[in-house]
């Protein structure tokens, strides 16, 4: 069952009189449960595709169905609050809050979600426990690696337990083991939790653990490669 | 309710974290601010507050009777003078008289009458020197000799402005005496009638016309001036208690008394010059423009501050409201550290306001030329000047956020503009 349905997707920028197509009506599904990276070269259109996926931005044209919601008809508030009852998200910069510690930093959408402060704490305590960082609690971003920074990050992704995680270039910024770990830490949640996941990245090495790999040129789909379900070296 | 917990949680850890020293910049501008709003409105207040106190303590005491308007002296004084005894309230009263004199300093020296007599025109109080101190305490403002005794005769007392060598720059104007100390000899001359008196004192003050008038003792007064009379011009009543409802209480005691019929009994507020009132409503107008001028100066000071944090957080921002976080709980953030350095500002400045520049300014009032300032800073203006200063703080600190976190999300995390 399609988790996302996506229909002639265009992506426009209008600056002054220059017109640029980003995205040329892009279709795409994703199954529930699915792992799917997006690949391609700078420019491919592959972090707008995301975007608009992700409900971060609103396409110029074309429908967009996650979960069963149209999310094209929704008001800005309507998305905020979809963003975080649905979807949870990796960024390439871990995008941390800066004067939060660890734990904070993943109970935030908790709090948000209505779970009062024990059962946030308690909930972010497990999601950090999980992604490899006990006892780092307390630790604020500055006093973490870059690499456990995007483990508390993914820990704020999957700690509310959303249906489709986004991550975008979550390896970017890390060394080779960072990255490989962190990898490892995705491909884990989807695998172990049946979580669906959704990642754009550059390295191939990368995208062989997941089941499809969307890859983008010039703003369209020029093929999709299905791989073995069960991820890298097993295909 | 959510968007509150999550609002006060961010803006907390923001300002626990902030660097310490712009933390600290930040506040001693706040209670920089605060100190402006109350400071310089107090000190133009106190211009004229340090005025009415000067007045009310030196001249005309916390009751005053005076002639009723169509005469020319109070009646029945010895009537009055009794009811005064019997109100426990009063602590003590000075009946004056007053009389036009003229005064002469050089009436035995001047040897050549082709030089000009160094005589001037002037307002002679009669009083009981002992009632008046009691009142008064014009004993205090004797800055050159010493005060009456209540029993000496041949004595009197001079006001500065009476002297030349303290109205230097007007005496052309007024008319003043030259050279005239304490130990000398002058003439006083009522009617017609002359009597040679030694100059046992100066007096000088700021306060209504004290520093004006020629004081001697009322018994001599009314010789000179063969006034067997004892209606007086005034009577200036101190009470225990200086508060103006205490005045307003005594006052409808004596008018209960029918004093009112044969004088005019007025609270210190009531017979206030009008200049005085004058100045306060406009000094009370320039105070409150100035403070205007401050509370715009302190929003704008916020604002920028707020701006600055929260542009220089727009990313963040857009990833709060990138997974899902509403954009109240972002702007409950910064109005809660606006809050904050109001808060903190205006503690430090009230300490600052009633610890230190209150006392300071009372044991060193500011020397102007018609009063003694000093700074007031009364709780009820200062609590009203606080709200004020935090509401616009308040909203001050809401409106960038506001700006800022209405901002497009994914323009926000990715910085494009």
């Amino acid at each position: 069952m399609a988790i996302i349905s996506a229909k002639n997707i265009q992506r426009r920028f209008i600056e002054g009189k220059l017109t640029t197509n980003v995205l040329k009506g892009i279709d795409v599904e994703v199954q529930e449960g699915e792992f799917v990276a997006i690949m391609g070269k700078s420019g491919a259109g592959k972090s707008t595709l995301m975007y608009q996926l992700s409900v971060l931005d609103t396409p110029s044209e074309g429908d967009l169905e996650i979960n069963k919601v149209c999310v094209s008809e929704l008001t800005e508030s309507e998305k905020t609050a979809f963003r975080l009852n649905t979807l949870g998200y990796v960024f390439q910069n871990y995008a941390l809050v800066p004067d939060l510690s660890a734990e904070e930093n993943v109970m935030v959408p908790l709090l948000m979600r209505g779970y009062d402060w024990t059962e946030s704490k308690q909930m972010a305590k497990v999601a950090i426990d999980g992604v490899g960082l006990e006892g780092k609690y307390k630790n604020l971003p500055a006093e973490l690696s870059g690499g456990e920074q995007q483990r508390v990050s993914i820990a704020r992704a999957i700690a509310g337990k959303p249906k489709i995680l986004f991550a975008d270039e979550p390896t970017a910024n890390l060394d080779t083991v960072s990255g490989t770990q962190v990898i490892d830490l995705i491909a884990a949640i989807n695998k172990d939790e049946g979580q669906t996941v959704v990642m754009v990245t550059h390295e191939r090495e990368y995208a062989l653990g997941c089941n499809r790999i969307i890859h983008m040129e010039d703003g369209q789909v020029v093929s999709i490669e299905e791989l073995n379900k069960y991820g890298r070296g097993e295909n | 309710m959510k968007s509150l917990r999550i609002g006060l949680l961010l803006g907390f850890r923001q300002i626990q974290r902030a660097n310490f020293w712009t933390t600290s910049l930040i506040i001693f501008v706040m209670m920089l601010t605060f100190l402006n709003l109350i400071a310089v409105s107090g000190i133009l207040v106190g211009l004229i507050a340090g005025s009415e106190r000067a007045v009310q303590d030196k001249s005309i005491g916390d009751i005053i009777i005076t002639p009723l308007d169509d005469e020319e002296k109070i009646l029945q004084t010895e009537t009055i003078r009794r009811i005064l005894d019997t109100v426990p309230e009063v602590a003590s009263y000075s009946i004056r008289y007053q009389q036009g004199i003229e005064i002469t300093a050089n009436a035995k020296t001047r040897r050549d009458f082709g030089i000009e007599p160094n005589t001037i025109g002037a307002r002679a109080v009669g009083i009981n020197p002992l009632a008046e101190d009691a009142v008064t305490a014009l004993s205090e403002n004797v800055i050159e000799g010493e005060y009456l005794n209540g029993d000496e005769a041949g004595y009197i007392l001079i006001g500065a402005l009476n002297l030349e060598r303290f109205t230097a720059g007007f005496a052309d104007i007024t008319g003043a005496l030259e050279n005239v100390f304490p130990g000398d000899s002058v003439r006083v001359t009522v009617n017609g009638a002359s009597r040679e008196f030694t100059v046992k004192g100066i007096v000088n003050a700021k306060a209504g016309d004290v520093a004006s008038f020629v004081y001697i003792p009322e018994k001599e007064l009314r010789r000179l001036s063969n006034s067997a009379s004892r209606d007086a011009d005034e009577i200036a009543i101190r009470l225990a208690d200086k508060t103006p409802e205490t005045g307003i209480e005594v006052k409808s005691i004596l008018t209960a008394q029918e004093i009112d019929s044969f004088a005019k009994v007025r609270t210190f507020q009531e017979a206030l010059p009008k200049f005085i009132t004058d100045i306060k409503q406009t000094f009370n107008i320039l105070g409150t423009f100035i403070g205007a001028v401050g509370i715009i100066v302190a929003s704008i000071t916020i604002f920028i501050i707020i701006f600055i944090n929260a542009i220089s957080r727009r990313q963040q921002i857009g990833i709060l409201k990138g997974i899902g976080i509403d954009r109240r709980a972002i702007e409950v953030a910064y109005v809660l550290q606006s809050a904050f350095y109001a808060l903190i500002g205006s503690f430090l400045g009230v300490l600052v306001t009633y610890g230190f520049l209150v006392g300071y300014f009372d044991a060193n009032p500011i020397d102007f030329p018609f009063s003694d300032g000093i700074l007031v800073a009364e709780p009820i203006g200062t609590l009203y000047r606080f709200v004020i200063l935090f509401i616009i703080t308040l909203f001050a600190g809401f409106v960038p956020a506001w700006i800022i976190v209405r901002q497009n999300t994914l323009n926000s995390i990715l910085g494009r503009k």
